[in-house]
């Protein structure tokens, strides 16, 4: 997992669920309010995107090349249920 | 009318068949004490347990047998054994069906073809759930060919649910993705990949669907993904022509729908009262089956444990209430302090549940009478896994969630 920026890991070679569990993981220990970002394959970021942003997590999705993107999730103040 | 049914080919240990028939007791005694005053004379009964393969030794086995003879004492319970699979194991029932002429069942339906078989009557039975006709019937498949015989068992019941005249769905996880590798060649056994493809045939023949469909994290792992297009289609050089690699997402798309899906080990509760009608479009929100998850196996000695949560998370994400029950050997992934080997790649189940705890869609819960079994205590961060008791798994399972129209809940045992 190299990731195009120094401090930004690349998920682009998990699964969708196993990607899920990541971010979670990296969500839990990381406090509202500061994103987390990855980058990710375009079938990750329609799996990403959706259910997270129904569960009150911003997404943020850039492109990064032909097939990656840019992935931030911001936790929000409030209570999150995802 | 089979309001609810057990399809058991695994082995059948008395642990499991006891937290079963204490769930038919509640069921019975909390739920519906009438039945239990006024016996009902359906022919079909309100529990119907489907067994073949190893399960089938429980008939036979003096501490199962035993429970047998209690959860027979209920009302409207019935056995519907698979007699090829008696008679291949020397298993008699005759001395249980002294017992209970109308509730043990060892011969067969006839097959169009005039062939008794015990597929025939489960084809039946998950036929009746769907309304109206044609239907769908799937096979959730956990296990490798030829090391399992549950991959024939696959075979025969979409052998049979064709007969019915229903479409029919294969769903390959695990190591089930072998199934479908290609140049299977075996000796002494039917070839299953042979098997799949001619079940293919036969459904377009008949103008039913067919869909076989592979997990690509699992298939990925076992060398199968050969090309991968970077938008989800997974090309393979080395599967049958109708498997279809793809996100699991793909797959837990069709456990969204309503029709049943079998496996080695599964439960259909149904959820709807009598009367009520079945007129909901498949696809409406709030239309799908849940899923109970039964995490019955050691954490880390085979993938089931982890892939059985995985596809937890994976139906909670997409939209199923969904529910994982640590039961059994399944309670020690929350017991003690695990700790993997520094990796960035790999957690242990631990980890995960904490990560998903407070999913939306998504409860977690802990059998209390298998820690106790095993003298363990629940890792107090576990805490998002609630504790439950006999009562609590009766209501779990027996009680629709909230709001939810399904017709039925889906019960696997990973």
């Amino acid at each position: 997992m190299t990731g195009k920026h120094a401090n930004i890991p690349d998920f682009s070679d998990l699964t969708c669920t196993n990607l899920m569990i990541r971010l979670k993981m990296l969500l839990k220990k990381t406090p509202p309010g500061v994103p987390v970002a990855c980058y990710v394959r375009r079938g990750q970021r329609d799996t990403i995107e959706v259910p997270f942003a129904r569960s009150g997590y911003e997404v943020k999705v850039q492109k990064a090349d032909a097939h990656r993107y840019r992935v931030s999730l911001t936790k929000k103040e409030t209570e999150m249920d995802l | 009318m089979n309001p609810h049914f057990f399809l058991l080919g695994g082995s059948l240990s008395q642990e499991r068949l006891a937290w079963i028939g204490e769930c038919l007791k509640f069921y019975f005694v909390r739920l519906n004490p009438e039945d239990l005053l006024h016996h009902t004379k359906s022919h079909e009964g309100v529990f119907t347990f489907l067994l073949t393969g190893d399960a089938l030794y429980s008939l036979h086995e003096p501490d199962t047998a035993r429970i047998w003879e209690i959860i027979l004492g209920l009302p409207s319970v019935r056995i519907i054994c698979d007699r090829h699979e008696l008679a291949l194991r020397g298993i008699s029932v005759e001395g249980l069906k002294m017992k209970h002429p109308d509730q043990i069942l060892n011969y067969n339906r006839l097959g169009v073809g005039g062939q008794a078989s015990f597929w025939n009557d489960v084809a039946r039975i998950a036929r009746q759930h769907e309304q109206p006709v044609p239907s769908t019937i799937g096979y959730l498949q956990l296990d490798s060919p030829y090391m399992h015989r549950s991959s024939l068992s696959a075979l025969k019941c979409l052998t049979a649910a064709l007969e019915a005249h229903a479409s029919v769905e294969f769903y390959a996880y695990l190591d089930g993705v072998h199934c479908g590798h290609h140049g299977q060649n075996p000796t002494e056994f039917d070839n299953i990949g042979s098997g799949l493809e001619e079940i293919s045939e036969k459904a377009a023949k008949r103008g039913l669907l067919c869909q076989m469909i592979a997990c690509s994290r699992c298939a990925a792992a076992r060398g199968y993904n050969t090309w991968d297009d970077g938008q989800g289609q997974i090309v393979s050089t080395c599967t049958i022509k109708p498997f279809r690699i793809r996100n699991l997402n793909e797959m837990i798309d069709r456990f969204a729908k309503n029709h049943i899906i079998l496996g080695e080990n599964v439960a259909s509760i149904q959820m709807k009262k009598d009367g009520q009608t079945s007129s909901f479009p498949l696809e409406e929100p709030g239309r799908s089956p849940p899923v109970t998850v039964l995490i019955t196996t050691t954490p880390y000695g085979t993938e089931r444990a982890f892939g059985g949560v995985s596809f937890a998370i994976a139906c909670a994400a997409q939209g199923i209430p969904t529910q994982v029950i640590f039961i059994e050997d399944g309670v020690y992934a929350l017991a003690g302090s695990h700790t993997q080997e520094t990796d960035a790649r790999l957690f242990n189940l631990q980890e995960v549940i904490d990560a998903v705890a407070g999913s939306r869609n998504l409860e977690l819960f802990a059998f209390q009478p298998s820690l106790h079994q095993r003298a363990l205590a629940k890792n107090a961060k576990m805490n998002a896994v609630l504790d439950i008791g006999m009562a609590e798994l009766g209501q779990l399972l027996f009680y629709p969630p909230r709001g939810l129209q399904s017709g039925h809940r889906r019960l696997i045992i990973f």
